[in-house]
């Protein structure tokens, strides 16, 4: 889950080459995925892991890395 | 209305009971029917339809809560939009519908009376819908009732928000936070909110009037400029007096503004700019629309603009509001097109800080022009 997760971000977000994502880098807080593009991140978790994440779960401050990602999911 | 003598007044009136008052349910109460008692000391119909719809939401809630079926969640925001509708807007569909039968035909003109419309509606139903929808998800308790009536009709935040949710409010009446603190600090903000509010906006305001009937365009442009500062603080300030004077009571609501004229593109503006109101949209409107079609250009381009219209159209019964929420649809668009376009070509954008500037200064362009619809 971790891998897919992180290679989804860096294809979809991530503009530069040198940037490293890892489980605790800051995605919404840092300006990396802004807000409305967290559809498409929804979206790809819906369809990869078949768990559907209510919007207001999605926040800069609950959904902000890829661990804190990996737990929600867990939990739906 | 909550500058005024009596709010204030009341505000220490009511923290001083709420603070001495030994049960969290008989505060809660307290608080309930207090808060209540202020919204129909300013609009008696107000009070009664926030309890009517008050009473209404909490009956689904509990049938959702008890029976775990979609079909009460549905018809529960169905009686709150009906609400929404019936108060706010079918003036407007009167006048509209007045005024094509005139063009069409030259019929006699016609219209059904125009509805009272309760302070506060609008904030009203867009928390009852939220709410709905978060105990159907499971992110709400239900709570009791008079914890949700405190939560419809908390007078602090009952005219124009910021709209907080149950599942942060509703946790902070079981316990009480008011502390010489939690005073200290709210009364920092009401003051903040006073000076931009009474000192900032108004005078602005005031300096800004003749401007507008000028008849040099740059008069007229700096008018508009004026106008783009004193709207911010205006509705900043109200919402510094809203979250002070509730942090006054113990309780801690959402923010509303982190300084949205200095972000660089129209995604980050909105999340800046009337946060609680902007979140609603996202959550409730924006991401169950985007899920219709995974099409690009019903999610990049079409989805902004339904929701911004329905943002413009929620500020105020009038078509010109929702012109101004279909421009910064338009803008939300052309900033998402134009990020997918940068993805798919690779294209990489400068970090310098004049770059930087550069995008906030044409952000902040782009929100001033609309200014003109909203006025």
């Amino acid at each position: 889950m971790q891998e897919k997760l992180i290679e989804f971000i860096i294809d979809e977000f991530v503009e530069e080459d040198d940037v490293v994502i890892d489980v605790d880098t800051k995605l919404i807080s840092s300006g990396l995925i802004d807000s409305f593009s967290l559809v498409s991140l929804q979206q790809f978790i819906e369809t990869e892991f078949g768990k559907r994440i209510p919007a207001p779960v999605i926040t800069a401050e609950s959904f902000d890395t890829v661990r804190q990602m990996i737990e929600i999911i867990e939990r739906y | 209305m909550i500058i005024s003598l009596p709010f204030f007044a009341y505000l220490v009136l009511v923290a001083i009971v709420y603070r001495i008052l030994p049960w969290s349910k008989i505060r809660v109460g307290f608080l309930s029917l207090s808060s209540l008692a202020f919204v129909a000391y300013l609009d008696r119909s107000a009070a009664v339809v926030t309890l009517c719809i008050t009473v209404w939401t909490y009956l689904f809630a509990w049938l959702l809560d008890r029976y775990k079926k979609a079909i009460f969640l549905r018809i529960g925001i169905i009686g709150i939009l009906g609400a929404l509708i019936a108060f706010k807007y079918l003036g407007l569909l009167s006048g509209t519908l007045s005024h094509l039968a005139q063009f069409v035909s030259s019929l006699p003109d016609f219209r059904i009376e125009n509805l009272l419309l309760p302070l506060g509606i609008s904030y009203l139903t867009f928390k009852h819908i939220s709410y709905l929808s978060d105990l159907n998800w499971k992110i709400a308790k239900r709570g009791s009732f008079l914890e949700f009536l405190s939560y419809s009709s908390l007078f602090t935040i009952f005219v124009a928000g910021p709209i907080e949710r149950f599942s942060r409010y509703q946790p902070q009446l079981e316990e009480n936070h008011q502390s010489w603190q939690n005073v200290w600090i709210g009364f920092q903000r009401i003051v903040f909110g006073l000076f931009k509010k009474l000192v900032i906006a108004d005078w602005i305001g005031y300096f800004i009037q003749p401007w507008w009937d000028s008849a040099s365009f740059w008069m007229r442009a700096l008018a508009l400029l004026g106008y783009s500062i004193q709207i911010y603080t205006d509705f900043a300030g109200y919402s510094d007096i809203a979250i002070g004077s509730s942090r006054i009571l113990g309780l801690k609501i959402m923010e509303n503004f982190n300084n949205p004229y200095f972000r660089t593109n129209m995604s980050r503006f909105w999340a800046t700019w009337h946060i609680s109101l902007s979140e609603w949209i996202r959550d409730y409107l924006f991401f169950p629309l985007s899920r219709v079609s995974r099409k690009v250009i019903w999610s990049l381009v079409c989805v902004p603009i339904i929701t911004m219209a329905a943002c413009g159209i929620w500020h105020g019964a009038a078509w010109h509001f929702m012109y101004w929420g279909i421009w910064h649809g338009a803008g939300i668009a052309v900033y998402q097109l134009w990020i997918y376009y940068k993805r798919k070509r690779k294209i990489k954008t400068p970090k310098t800080m004049g770059y930087q500037v550069l995008m906030g200064a044409i952000t902040f362009t782009f929100v001033t022009i609309g200014w003109m619809w909203f006025r």
